[in-house]
């Protein structure tokens, strides 16, 4: 359109007055200007510019001076801004004469080489010139060039600070300076000036804040924006105004731009309409919001003075818009067209204004998207004959992304510019939305408005091809096979290799398939074949994994019980499934299962045992096809349900092939089982390994919580292959720190694996391969994968597809999402599950037609957010509703906020997930009280209660961690829920203050793991305070650090309060630590060292000997019995030898024997020695640390204590100074040092107790007439001067039939277990035992 | 062809996409959704059909049909 936009000048419109000297307020709209300038003010952002080109000749100076008169005759443009106590003030600045300070710059670039290199160069000129930030209080805030960049083509460059004019503004002073300068080329009068006052302007505005008119715009926009969306960008992110902005520029071609006008007339439109509606689908389908909200900029002149006045007046408001799938793209052009009507009614009302009016004050508070800045006009202008055409250079700030939309006037299309705050988007992003809007008006122009906007998509044809085709080329040939075929071809052909490592024992192939054989004709029997369902609820074991293969063995899918459930839930999931029987075993049957008259068979029952033993120990027949059920597992249910997904063999077969294809196990590789069944990720630990003629190893049951114990039994049996969930990946990394581990590799999956903890696995296990992958049980345990390597930097992705398997990122309409666009998960191909157990809904909702496979295709809608990476690789993007992924479980919320609602006393409940503190994230229940007769009925409502309600119904990871009682629930602007609001929970702390030390320690680490204020009262429990079992886990590394208490965590969920706590750990010791037998190491091949204690019955300072013997020597201590009571057994060092001896057949039946004994120790393992060579054993090593028979000692009677203690300081190696008595204190202090306890633990009693047991065993060593031991002794000398007068090694030689083979160290006695001396007898031990083993 | 009032109250309905009965003649036209490329259409149409000269700040000025007869040279 090419049209004159002012017309002939109208002179003495409006009474007006320049700016005097005291100059003029500012308008509203210079008001918000001003304001952005002042948050940076050396920003040269407000800039805005462009350039107008010109071609023909130009006068240069005629040329100046109807500049020079144009600008003189704009007041508005002539000002300075300044602030003063009363606010900001505009008053005039004066204009010098074109040559004496005005502000414009010639040159001629035609030096530059041809036209193009001169209009580079002044392009160049002309953004260096745009850096520049205007000084708003000195002014003038305009400046100009004249750049001739060929012989009849001249550059006319135009700067002005936004504060002053605007677009239409910027027409204005052209078409002037373009009038008077043909006026003055052709000799006329140039006429009066058209422009109207800048005071005009001020009263104008100043009259609308005072009128009503201003009152009803308010009143609009604040009820209009009350339930207002968030806002979405298409960069997602929300960032600070930036200086620059990046501009990409496009064109679309005339025909595309005429189809559009011509749509636009056909649906009663105008073509802005139509690319508002455009932008509108693009924002939503891009952002995956049916609401948005686009920017639109108003010229805010109709029927205004300001019609004539070039200053700024522009305003912008929010448009907001609802794109729905359905809706055709002319109802979505109506929706914008009224949209933007109403919006003109109230269009002076200013962005400013209602931000504050929102309470969006401060910067990242965006009320609107992107702008689309259309502008209908090209000037049409002439010079004295010469044609022109202008250019925007810069629209002034840009917060998140501006869209201008220029129309051309030699009739070439449309000119579209991308503006972009650097700070939000990369410049490839820009470039690539831009690119897509374009292709997509184009689909536009092409299509019938009135199809369904679902038809259109983001993607390009090219992007769309990709995304289905290119991205998702899986197929691979696999033979129609089950998931226990396999197995059982595997254990056909290597029968003797090793299956099964658990309980302490291992099974060969042959073994286990034949107890599963059996126990599969016995199933068989009770009704159980393929399509039919058996439960298994059993602890890990041998049995389980019997179990399992003997329900796929008779044909049948098994349904897994988690022992660990509430009977409440097992009996939903019992009932929901109703199979042919339960296999579990009597302990589990009696603690956990519900009585639901589902037949039980009992593992452990000597009955079953006999039975099976009639039954054939070969494979069962069946009449199995892999479309038959394989397992049945249950996941949370938004409904309140949990629902059983039905898992075909031909799917899992599927997987376990690409996994193998991908990963090739090999006979070598051992695999750890340690997820419980009721996740699916059990599925591959179990039947992979079988499968392939690999190891099984298990953990023990309950080990998958205990980082510790799974790191022990990887390096006991050299796991090469584990699985975690990244939140329990870092507590184990903690443990892997303590030595180098088998794994070759560890597989994360359950929930979104940080960067930083990937490259903390590389860190601390170079050797080991981490494989991330992704799946949701409906699709048979995964469907991605991705290799992590180090050196890799942003998001994790979860990478690619498995075999035989499609993944689609669909946007709202199920239209392909292009790379670096969020849209929902879609996963179709072999791995799909059957549906949902008994749900048909349920299935039909979630088991949908795939669009893009062969007719009958389904696809899974996940319900997770993904983005496709350029590369095709997959980012995880979290989650399209309110599901919950905590430690690697799924969680609805819906189901738990069900059964708070099941309360009576519950009104409503909403179960969210909190990170109050960074890393901790927990889920918490708020709820509102129903009515009060409710409440009067059934009593007030206590939040323990209702937590311990849900604790007996739903898994552990359901229950809250707090449950918060609120009036009401916070509610925002559209009536909603607003969940942000919800209060973070207060823990309701006890006051019963700490009784002791000990209980005052605990409370302080109780405050210290929750995060609490202060610390709790002694009886509140840990959970109670919101303690989960991460944190407990937490809590008990601090416990063992702080109190040197030997706790596990067991302890703490059967102690959960401090004074429980307090009152286990000091039992504890009593239990474990002071027990008759210590396993300082139990693991490794090596013949076990058993160690003797001193003389105060301890054997814990052999620790630190234990640990420098290296991973694969078994350590036990033997430990003096009565040390709980002080009261010490009956009978002589022998008898006491020969307990020992008991105690150390237990461990380890028949010889070689290795035995160590330090001081008292060593009397002890010298008669064990004699004891064991009696009993015809091997001794391969008795060890001496410098200890001495008893006549050796000081000769006499029985000491009285005061002596004992004397005698007992020098064992321990003082010499009791001077003639005072020994002190029991003195002697405390000395056996602490001695008996390497912990202090903490060391309670005042037991040292009383090691005193009278070590007064006892000093009198046995005297007592005692040692026998002779005919092997060699490898003695160890504490040769520190100051031990003269002890007595030497050869004191041994009456009773040592061999050598006694010396090593001196250089420490005293009570020394020798420390760090220095401890190493040189580990060293000596080592090459001894290497030389002579 | 000179404008008549009724030819200007038809032409701002159809760019409106209204009906001309609800077009009154002394409201402001930009409650009735006139906007500046709808002003264009008009001064363009009517350049062309009637051969005015109107300018788009005439019409944009006083954005009532009233208003806009005197300056089309309508009968009124």
């Amino acid at each position: 359109m090419t049209v004159s936009v002012l017309g002939r000048p109208v002179g003495g419109t409006t009474p007006t007055r320049s700016p005097g000297p005291r100059g003029l307020p500012l308008t509203g709209a210079q008001s918000g200007m001003w304001y952005v300038q002042s948050l940076d003010p050396g920003s040269p952002a407000l800039n805005t510019a462009e350039y107008l080109d010109i071609h023909g000749d130009v006068d240069p100076v005629r040329f100046a001076e109807a500049l020079h008169r144009t600008v003189g005759e704009a007041d508005a443009l002539r000002v300075r801004l300044v602030d003063t106590p009363d606010g900001p003030r505009q008053l005039p600045v004066p204009v010098e004469a074109p040559g004496h300070g005005f502000p414009l710059h010639t040159a001629d670039l035609r030096d530059q080489g041809d036209a193009e290199a001169a209009v580079a160069a002044a392009l160049a000129w002309m953004r260096a010139d745009l850096a520049v930030p205007f000084d708003l209080a000195s002014g003038p805030l305009f400046a100009h060039a004249l750049l001739r960049v060929g012989d009849r083509r001249w550059l006319w460059y135009h700067r002005v600070h936004h504060a002053v004019l605007d677009g239409y503004g910027y027409a204005l002073v052209a078409r002037r300076v373009a009038d008077v300068y043909t006026a003055l080329a052709a000799g006329d009068d140039v006429g009066p000036s058209p422009f109207g006052r800048l005071a005009a302007l001020v009263e104008e505005d100043a009259a609308y804040r005072d009128s009503a008119t201003y009152e009803r715009d308010r009143d609009h926009w604040r009820r209009h924006m009350a339930d207002r969306p968030a806002v979405p960008t298409l960069s997602g992110r929300a960032a600070l105004p930036s200086r620059t902005t990046v501009r990409h520029t496009a064109h679309l071609g005339p025909e595309a731009a005429a189809r559009l006008r011509e749509l636009a007339a056909s649906v009663r439109a105008t073509w802005p309409d139509v690319l508002f509606a455009a932008q509108a689908l693009y924002l939503s389908r891009a952002t995956g919001r049916q609401d948005v909200v686009l920017g639109l900029p108003m010229m805010g002149r109709m029927g205004s003075v300001a019609l004539r006045v070039p200053g700024m007046v522009m305003n912008v408001l929010p448009l907001r818009l609802t794109v729905t799938p359905d809706a055709t793209f002319a109802e979505l052009t109506r929706q914008a067209d009224l949209g933007i009507r109403t919006a003109r009614r109230h269009q002076r009302y200013r962005y400013a204004d209602l931000r504050r009016d929102l309470g969006l004050l401060g910067e990242g508070t965006a009320l609107v998207g992107p702008l689309v800045n259309v502008m209908p006009f090209d000037y049409g202008l002439t010079f004295a004959g010469a044609p022109c055409e202008a250019h925007n250079l810069s629209g002034g700030p840009v917060d998140d992304l501006t869209v201008g939309i220029y129309d051309r006037a030699d009739g070439s299309g449309l000119r579209i510019d991308y503006d972009a705050n650097p700070a939000s988007y990369e410049d490839g992003e820009v470039a690539a939305h831009q690119r897509r809007f374009l292709d997509l008006l184009t689909r536009i122009a092409g299509s019938d408005p009135h199809r369904p906007l679902s038809e259109l998509g983001l993607a390009t044809a090219e992007e769309r091809e990709r995304e289905l085709t290119e991205f998702n080329d899986t197929a691979a040939a696999l033979p129609p096979t089950t998931l226990i075929g396999p197995v059982e071809a595997r254990a056909a052909r290597t029968p003797h290799a090793t299956a099964l490592v658990a309980d302490g024992r291992s099974w060969t192939y042959a073994e286990l398939n034949t107890r599963a054989n059996r126990l599969a004709r016995h199933l068989i029997v009770l009704g159980v074949r393929p399509g039919v369902l058996a439960a298994v609820a059993l602890p890990r074991s041998a049995d389980l994994v019997v179990a399992l293969l003997a329900v796929l063995k008779a044909g049948g899918a098994y349904v897994p019980l988690d022992v660990e459930h509430p009977p409440a839930r097992l009996a939903l999931v019992l009932e929901d499934t109703a199979p042919a029987c339960v296999v579990t075993d009597t302990a589990t049957r009696a603690a956990t299962l519900p009585d639901t008259g589902v037949p039980a068979v009992l593992l452990d029952d000597p009955a079953l045992a006999a039975e099976l033993d009639r039954h054939l120990p070969t494979d069962p027949g069946r009449a199995l096809t892999p479309h038959h059920p394989a397992y049945v597992i249950h996941t949370s249910g938004s409904t309140g349900r949990p629902k059983g997904v039905v898992v075909p063999h031909s799917a899992i077969d599927n997987r376990l092939r690409w996994m193998q294809g991908e990963y090739g196990l090999t006979a070598g590789d051992r695999v750890l089982h340690k997820t419980p069944t009721g996740f699916d990720v059990s599925v591959w630990e179990l039947f992979w390994p079988l499968r392939e003629g690999a190891t099984l190893v298990l953990a023990g049951p309950g080990e998958h919580r205990d980082p510790a114990a799974l790191a022990r039994t990887i390096r006991e049996h050299d796991v090469t292959t584990a699985h975690f969930v990244p939140s329990a990946l870092a507590p184990f990394l903690d443990e892997a720190d303590g030595g180098p581990l088998p794994l070759r590799r560890v597989f994360a999956s359950g929930e979104t694996l940080p960067r930083a903890l990937a490259d903390r696995f590389h860190a601390t296990l170079p050797g080991t391969v981490l494989h991330n992958l992704y799946g949701p049980t409906e699709a048979a345990v995964d469907v991605s994968h991705h290799r992590c390597e180090p050196g890799e930097s942003g998001p994790v992705p979860i990478g690619r597809p498995v075999w035989n398997t499609r993944l689609y990122v669909l946007d709202a309409a199920l239209q392909p999402c292009p790379p670096g666009v969020t849209g929902e998960l879609y996963i179709a191909g072999a791995q799909l599950a059957t549906g949902y157990l008994g749900r048909p809904d349920l299935t039909a909702a979630r088991f949908v037609s795939d669009p893009f496979g062969a007719p009958g295709a389904r696809m899974y809608r996940t319900g997770d957010l993904a983005r496709r990476r350029e590369d095709g690789a997959l980012d995880h993007a979290g989650r399209a509703d309110r599901q919950i992924k905590l430690r690697g479980q799924r969680v609805e919320p819906g189901e738990i906020e069900a059964a708070l609602t099941r309360d009576a006393r519950v009104a409503a409940a909403c179960v969210t997930v909190r990170e109050d503190r960074p890393g901790d994230r927990r889920l918490v229940a708020h709820v509102t009280p129903a009515s009060a007769d409710a409440a009067a009925e059934a009593g007030p409502l206590d939040p323990r209660a209702l937590r311990a309600a849900l604790a007996s119904r739903l898994p552990e990871a359901m229950v809250p961690s707090a449950v918060v009682v609120l009036d009401a629930f916070p509610l925002g602007p559209n009536g909603k829920l607003d969940r942000a609001a919800l209060p973070a929970p207060a823990p309701v702390l006890g006051d019963r203050r700490p009784g002791d030390a000990r209980e005052e320690a605990l409370a302080g680490l109780f405050a210290d793991v929750l995060g609490l204020e202060r610390p709790p009262g002694v009886d509140d429990g840990f959970f109670d305070l919101g303690g989960d079992s991460l944190l407990a886990a937490r809590l008990v590394a601090r416990v063992r650090a702080a109190l040197g208490a030997d706790l596990d965590l067991g302890t703490l969920f059967r102690a959960p309060t401090p004074a429980a706590l307090a009152a286990r750990i000091a039992d504890g010791p009593a239990d474990d630590a002071l027990g008759p037998l210590l396993p300082l190491r139990r693991t490794g091949s090596r013949t076990p060292l058993f160690v003797l204690p001193p003389a105060v019955g301890l054997g814990w300072c052999y620790a630190g000997l234990a640990a420098r013997l290296g991973a694969d020597q078994p350590v036990y201590a033997l430990q003096a019995r009565g040390l709980a009571d002080g009261t010490p057994p009956a009978g002589g060092l022998e008898e006491m030898a020969a307990d020992c001896l008991a105690r150390i057949r237990e461990v380890h039946p028949h010889g070689p024997y290795r035995l160590l004994g330090w001081s008292f120790g060593g009397n002890l393992a010298h008669a064990v020695a004699v004891l064991l060579r009696a009993a015809g054993e091997k001794v391969e090593l008795l060890a001496l640390l410098d200890s001495y028979p008893g006549d050796a000692l000081r000769g006499g009677p029985v000491p009285a204590e005061a002596d004992a203690f004397a005698d007992l300081l020098r064992m321990a190696g003082e010499e009791p100074a001077g003639a005072a008595p020994v002190t029991r204190r003195q002697v405390v202090e000395a056996l602490r040092e001695e008996s390497g306890m912990p202090a903490a633990v060391l309670r005042e009693e037991t040292v009383a107790a090691m005193a009278r047991i070590a007064v006892h065993h000093a009198g046995l060593t005297r007592r005692h007439r040692p026998g002779v031991f005919d092997g060699d002794v490898l003695f160890f000398t504490a040769a520190a001067p100051g031990g003269a007068d002890r007595p030497s090694r050869h004191t041994w030689r009456p009773y040592v039939g061999g050598d006694v083979i010396n090593r001196d160290l250089d420490c005293p006695h009570a020394a020798m277990t420390r760090p220095g001396p401890v190493d040189a007898i580990a060293e000596t031990l080592a090459r001894y035992l290497g030389e002579r083993c | 062809m000179a404008l008549t009032l009724e030819q200007i109250r038809a032409d701002v309905a159809d760019v409106l996409g209204e009906d001309p009965a609800d077009i009154p003649d002394d409201e402001n036209l930009v409650d009735y959704g006139l906007d500046s490329v709808r002003i264009m259409t008009l001064v363009e149409r009517w350049r062309r059909d009637h051969g005015t000269e109107v300018t788009f700040v005439d019409l944009a000025e006083k954005p009532a049909i009233e208003q806009w007869a005197p300056l089309l040279g309508a009968r009124t």
